[in-house]
């Protein structure tokens, strides 16, 4: 009784992240998943379908066509975006002082501009003819690329921008991994005759082992709930997004379509619970591949 | 004496109190959401004018105004509906409007329509007052702002491809032969019309009309008549080279036309502001006519409005009353004058000082042939899947992936499945 008194000013501390938690994250994800049994268009009384929301999303179009987008982006976006902000990271650490400053602000630009104005920028950049990327193929006699219009291009042209803005995010906490890495490992490496390149490697690399997990389960997370970029990038709307033959069609867009363009709450609410499985899925399989690693 | 005297004014100043607590009680505060453009600027000053006008008028009313983005104005009275927070009077889309009548944002108005003088029903342009009342007894809206297309032409770079253009075309195959001219002078004839849903639905409007366009709820099938699809698949085919890959809304095709590489922009009146600027720098020359049509009797271009709704609740009869004033003949003409927009009622936009706009003329000429992008409205929210089913096939047709017969067969099927589910 009395250790249990003794805990009271910890409930109390703790109290507050929980009622939080409770009423921002636990109900909105638990009245979800009740509502994705039940047609409801977010006012009326919501009626028990069964699984037939679900049955619904996994026999739509749009559904197939969402889910093969973000599988093909994520396959991209995630290492390409590693790998860049890992570049970023050794560059700006070879740096010191006033350029280390410098180059570190520069690159986590992107990251602070609102979306609206990075998707400005980039239609920009990316318009047919005389757009700058097109003034530039313009030079070497190159046609020009309707990099947004084409669905041949519009996947790739989203990865572009989407590495653009998260690179400068994870290069800044790549960058404090680095700066962890006692410099003592290097100098013996040097002098056992290691290049930059078996520095990487040997050191660099698995030493910045947890915070990399961290990275890539976070770009994953991210990835998977893509939405604001292609949505600009498309000039979408409810009633019409995804551009040129669903070419940038992501499955937040179309949960959002679905609650806003049409009121199917229920459904909308079924396809979020579905990304939701599908995030704590690939979250745990990286989880996974993980623990395996470090037994192995 | 000064006992007597000190109790009296107790009792003064708590009935002033009293008083004040009573007024305060009566006071109303109306929540009034509007398109962010109308919410800054000139726009802006007018609209508190009238707000001002209104409420002197009606003491004890305060009226909040506040811009909002499309979607951010679409999301807002969806989840303000769901949790009983709808604002008291709100634009939006006469596209959207079906969603916001599903979930109980729009109060029927119909007896307030009715109850009010006929003066002030007939200002109003008949069709639109139509697509706010999907049945007998039901009316959702007072139609707003609006648009009737228009095709703005680059006249520079109609005379470098030798072209005339005090004539402007009169039927598509006209207008077709001199947008081929403009490609062999090396330059771009239209936008991409295959892109976007309005500017398929301009196409269709050369060769169809209203009578063969939107949803038959009823029986949930497209209206669509495949022959006519047909038709215009075929313009689709035939301007697919000529076109700047751009889409319509893009600034890249207001960029193309300022930049004299563009001859033809078919779109709503808003793009003139911008056409307007470069011409007074020097940098465009320009004009606007009509959308031709397969004959010389038929124009094409699509026309859609926005709305203004009141909500049901404890403030629908005075948020009817402000609805009623700021879309009424005197406030509607100030409104167009001040941003030289067409609008839906026809009283104002038929004052001497308005019609005197030759924006506005001829967007009301436009209007009157000009095809429903979306009808019926207020009746069923459209499932997302028919807009995308009708551009991916005209995209694919287009692009050569289906002939014109095909994809009008398609389209037709595709429809038909999207409305079914």
């Amino acid at each position: 009784m009395s250790s249990q008194r003794s805990h009271v000013p910890h409930y109390l501390m703790i109290a507050p992240f929980v009622v939080l938690f409770a009423a921002f994250f636990l109900y909105p994800i638990l009245s979800g998943f009740y509502y994705s049994f039940h047609d409801w268009n977010g006012v009326e009384v919501p009626r028990f379908v069964g699984l037939a929301n679900y049955e619904k999303l996994l026999g739509s179009r749009d559904f197939s066509r969402a889910m093969w987008n973000l599988v093909v982006y994520i396959s991209i976006t995630v290492p390409v975006g590693i790998l860049v902000a890992f570049g970023l990271a050794l560059l700006v650490d070879s740096f010191t002082g006033r350029w280390a400053s410098f180059f570190r602000n520069a690159y986590f630009l992107p990251v602070v501009l609102p979306a609206f104005l990075a998707a400005t920028i980039w239609r920009w950049i990316y318009a047919p003819n005389f757009g700058l990327l097109n003034m530039i193929l313009g030079w070497f006699g190159l046609p020009s690329v309707n990099f947004l219009n084409d669905t041949g291009t519009m996947i790739y042209a989203l990865i572009a921008v989407d590495v653009w803005v998260s690179a400068g995010f994870n290069m800044v906490i790549l960058l404090a991994g680095l700066k962890n890495i006692p410099a003592e490992l290097y100098e013996a490496a040097r002098l056992d005759g290691a290049n930059k390149w078996q520095q990487i490697v040997h050191i660099t690399v698995p030493m910045l082992g947890p915070i990399m997990f961290f990275v890539i389960t976070y770009s994953i997370i991210s990835a998977m709930q893509v939405f604001d970029k292609p949505w600009l990038l498309t000039g979408s709307s409810f009633s019409e997004y995804g551009g040129r033959r669903g070419a940038l069609l992501f499955p937040v867009m179309d949960m959002m379509g679905r609650a806003f363009g049409e009121v199917r709450f229920g459904e909308a609410s079924a396809y979020g619970f579905l990304l939701t499985l599908a995030i704590v899925f690939l979250t745990m399989v990286t989880f996974g591949i993980r623990k395996w690693r470090e037994r192995s | 004496m000064d006992i007597r005297r000190s109790f009296l004014s107790t009792v003064s100043a708590l009935v002033a109190v009293g008083w004040a607590g009573i007024a305060a009680a009566q006071e109303k505060t109306l929540e009034y959401w509007v398109y962010s453009d109308f919410a800054q600027g000139d726009a802006l000053a007018l609209q508190q004018e009238f707000i001002k006008e209104f409420t002197a008028k009606h003491p004890g009313v305060k009226i909040e105004i506040i811009g909002k983005g499309d979607a951010d104005l679409t999301a807002g009275q969806i989840a303000g509906a769901a949790s009983g927070n709808v604002p008291d009077v709100f634009m939006n889309g006469i596209g959207t409007g079906a969603q916001l009548v599903e979930v109980g944002a729009l109060a029927n108005v119909y007896d307030k329509w009715m109850a009010m003088p006929e003066d002030y029903r007939n200002q109003f342009n008949k069709s639109a007052i139509a697509n706010c009342t999907p049945e007998p007894q039901k009316m959702y809206c007072l139609p707003y702002t609006g648009y009737g297309s228009l095709m703005f032409r680059n006249l520079t770079v109609l005379k470098k491809a030798g072209i005339d253009p005090s004539t402007p075309p009169a039927t598509w195959e006209e207008w077709l032969g001199q947008m081929k001219k403009i490609k062999e002078a090396g330059m771009f004839a239209i936008p991409d019309q295959a892109l976007v849903f309005n500017s398929i639905a301009e196409m269709y409007a050369i060769s169809g009309d209203v009578s063969t366009w939107g949803i038959d709820w009823d029986s949930r099938k497209t209206r669509i008549d495949p022959a006519v699809m047909e038709k215009v698949l075929q313009k689709f085919v035939d301007i697919a080279p000529l076109n700047s890959g751009t889409s319509r809304n893009d600034q890249a095709t207001k960029d193309l036309f300022v930049t004299d590489q563009l001859a033809f922009h078919t779109v709503g009146p808003w793009v003139n502001s911008t056409y307007l600027e470069a011409e007074k720098n020097g940098k465009l020359k320009y004009d606007f006519v009509l959308i031709p049509g397969d004959t010389a009797d038929k124009r094409g271009g699509i026309q859609n409005y926005e709305i203004v709704g009141v909500a049901p609740g404890e403030n629908f009869d005075i948020s009817w009353e402000f609805a009623s004033y700021v879309t009424a003949k005197e406030q509607m003409a100030r409104w167009a004058k001040l941003l030289s927009r067409y609008n839906s009622n026809a009283a104002a936009m038929a004052e001497p000082e308005v019609a005197s706009l030759p924006l506005i003329a001829r967007s009301v000429e436009s209007v009157g042939y000009a095809m429903d992008v979306m009808p019926p409205y207020l009746v069923k929210a459209v499932p997302s899947c028919y807009s995308s089913t009708v551009v991916d096939i005209v995209s694919a047709t287009a692009d050569g992936e289906y002939s014109p017969a095909e994809g009008a067969k398609e389209i037709v099927a595709e429809l038909n499945d999207c409305l079914a589910e």
